[in-house]
């Protein structure tokens, strides 16, 4: 909004200490993402894109670099004010849902907003439910919902809180090519309306649809591709962007 | 508003995971339970005992011949006690308030028409009302005359009359003890029973007339003694002891041919009878609770991995360490509570029961062991509820989400 990114990585690294070696997984990446960006993050398995993405989403910390949201340095930010951020900045996609497993739909969605002492909880997870189309699956529980409608659950809840920035690693990874699809509509109409996303994938097909591919390889970024017929929005975005790197 | 959420998720949670809820609520129960029940019954009768024993007099004193064990027992000649000791320790033991002989005969029976009893027989001195507090609540009791007469009176416990069927019009009748006709002058008050054993069924006599009856007691009385007061007891014990000595002619190597026993003693006897009964106790309340808290322990513990990764999430969409403490918190003070409650009901509720059985006594439950169960049963539930909450808390989320 004031020239600065909402997302700005410097030389940020993530180190593993095994017993006897050191597991680089990340080695110092730079990366700004703007608002109302949909980027992927592509490379090879081990590359170090979820562990990237940990660090984007703060469930993880780096071993050395920088990150500021918003403008903040994240290292600055107190445990409680961490957790906060986590809330109400960040909406985070597992691969594998991490769903409550007792737990009916709508009240998995109403998580975050326990944490935020959000009054009206209901009313919000039911709107988000809608969002991504699950309007007649409220009362489920995630076992008795296929792997396409739980993974829309998650993304209810990642969006519950409208969130600055939306993270998935590898949200269709364990969903069929049909389902895959459905979802990926999904971020789509999201992006359309304005969403950030950060999508992690190894799948082409997916990348293709992000409007920016960054590829890591060995814990570094190898390349930050822009597509040249940036949709709608991404042009203003882009212009914007200093660039990140590659 | 985020105290209530959080409060309110927790107890949504111990719905959710009912057989968890419900394994650990009966580990508590059965470990308060059983404190409760059992230490309630010990001291129920350990209370009960002393009451009764106490009741007995406590400054009660009892001299009866023994011959000493072993070697040196076998070596001795006659080992007696007789009429002349019981007048010598009556004029010169100056501890003692009063003497009575006690001829025990066990088994009398007591003919009164054509019904016939048993019951114990007890040839006494008038002294014998006093030092073991065995008053007369109808009639009259014993006086010197009866016995310097040897007359054929006799009073009766209540027990007797309950079972003959009599009312208290039997005061100035006769009846026949051992097949002799004695005339019933008062009647004892009611001391109750002990263990279900009736301490009524009781006939008291002169001692000369029941030695004249039994003469076979004659060098075998039991001498019932009160001393002046509880301090002089130990005193009373050694004039005894002393005189005795000299009257049967013991040399200074020789063990004493009769024993002196106190209420003191009997009481401090039983007391470590007591004391032995409620250490074997405690160690099966220790061992309830012990398994009782590996049960809470384990229940807790194994859901630690489930539990972890629910927390990492928790924490990914936001809750801070405070959120997950207190929902945890919530948790095991919850089951806690309710286990507890439920213990400290059922235990009570067992006590009860027992004081109902006619042989049982009446059970005392004692704050310290509903205090000591709950508290260790629920120590162990929060304890091992919070901290395996506390450490994945402290992890980073991902790092607990990805706990296996
Ligand atoms: N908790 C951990 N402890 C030790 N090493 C780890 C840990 N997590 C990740 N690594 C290592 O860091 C590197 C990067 O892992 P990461 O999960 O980020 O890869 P990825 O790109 O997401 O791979 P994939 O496509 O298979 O999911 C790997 O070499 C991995 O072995
Ligand atoms: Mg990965």
């Amino acid at each position: 909004m004031d020239g600065q990114p909402l997302i700005r990585l410097q030389g940020i690294s993530r180190e593993y200490r095994m017993d006897a070696e050191v597991v680089r997984a990340l080695r110092g990446v730079d990366l700004s993402i703007e608002t109302n960006e949909m980027l992927a993050i592509m490379g090879s398995s081990g590359s170090g894109k979820s562990t990237l993405l940990n660090i984007l989403g703060l469930l993880d910390v780096p071993t050395a670099g920088q990150y500021w949201l918003d403008g903040q340095d994240v290292a600055q930010l107190s445990q409680s004010a961490l957790a906060r951020v986590r809330g109400r900045r960040i909406g985070f996609v597992f691969q594998t849902f991490e769903l409550l497993p007792r737990q009916t739909a709508i009240r998995n969605v109403e998580l975050p907003l326990i944490y935020t002492g959000t009054p009206q909880r209901r009313q919000l997870a039911i709107e988000a439910l809608e969002r991504v189309g699950l309007a007649d699956r409220m009362k489920h529980r995630p076992n008795e919902m296929s792997g396409g409608q739980r993974q829309r659950v998650a993304i209810a809840r990642a969006l519950v809180q409208h969130p600055a920035i939306l993270l998935a690693d590898e949200p269709t990874g364990n969903l069929d090519s049909r389902t895959s699809e459905e979802i990926l509509d999904l971020f789509e109409t999201l992006y359309g309306e304005g969403q950030t996303i950060v999508i992690v994938t190894h799948e082409a097909e997916i990348a293709q649809r992000c409007r920016r591919i960054v590829r890591l390889r060995d814990g570094q970024i190898e390349s930050d591709q822009r597509h040249g017929d940036a949709g709608k929005r991404t042009a203003v975005a882009g212009a914007a962007t200093g660039g990140g790197g590659g | 508003m985020i105290f209530f959420s959080n409060a309110f998720n927790a107890l949504e949670q111990l719905v959710t995971h009912k057989m968890r809820s419900v394994l650990t609520i009966l580990a508590i129960v059965i470990a308060v339970t059983a404190t409760i029940t059992v230490v309630s019954v010990v001291q129920g009768f350990t209370r009960y005992v002393s009451e009764f024993l106490e009741g007995l007099g406590t400054n009660a004193v009892f001299v009866a011949p023994q011959r000493p064990a072993g070697e040196a027992g076998k070596a001795l000649g006659r080992v007696e006690l007789d009429e002349q000791d019981f007048r010598a320790i009556e004029s010169q033991c100056s501890a003692l308030r009063r003497v009575s002989p006690l001829v025990p005969r066990e088994g009398a029976r007591v003919r009164y028409g054509r019904d016939e009893i048993t019951v114990s027989l007890e040839g006494v001195a008038p002294s014998y009302h006093t030092v073991r507090n065995f008053p007369v609540d109808l009639g009259r009791p014993f006086a010197i005359v009866d016995v310097e007469r040897a007359q054929q009176v006799c009073v009766v416990g209540r027990e007797v009359l309950r079972k003959l069927e009599l009312d208290e019009g039997l005061v100035g009748d006769s009846l026949l003890l051992d097949g002799r006709r004695f005339r019933v002058v008062g009647i004892l008050e009611s001391k109750g029973s002990f263990f279900g054993q009736s301490l009524d069924n009781r006939v008291l006599i002169p001692y000369t007339t029941a030695l004249k009856m039994y003469p076979v007691f004659r060098r075998n009385l039991i001498l019932a003694c009160e001393a002046e007061n509880a301090e002089m007891v130990p005193e009373a014990k050694a004039q005894i002891t002393n005189l005795l000595r000299r009257r049967h002619g013991l040399k200074p190597y020789q063990p004493d041919d009769f024993i002196v026993q106190t209420q003191g003693e009997i009481l401090a006897t039983f007391n470590n009878v007591g004391t032995a009964a409620v250490s074997v106790l405690a160690g099966i309340v220790g061992i309830s609770l012990l398994v009782g808290g590996i049960g809470i322990m384990n229940v807790m513990l194994v859901s630690v991995t489930e539990r972890t990764r629910e927390i990492g999430l928790r924490k990914a969409v936001g809750a801070r360490r405070r959120d997950i403490m207190l929902q945890f918190l919530t948790e095991a003070m919850t089951l806690s509570l309710i286990g507890g409650g439920l213990g400290i009901a059922l235990g009570y509720g067992l006590s009860t029961l027992a004081s109902m059985h006619p042989r049982m006594v009446d059970v005392v439950v004692p704050a310290w062991a509903v205090l000591l169960g709950f508290g260790i049963s629920a120590g162990t539930g929060v304890i091992f509820g919070i901290i395996p909450a506390l450490k994945a808390a402290l992890l980073n989320p991902i790092d607990a989400l990805r706990h296996e």
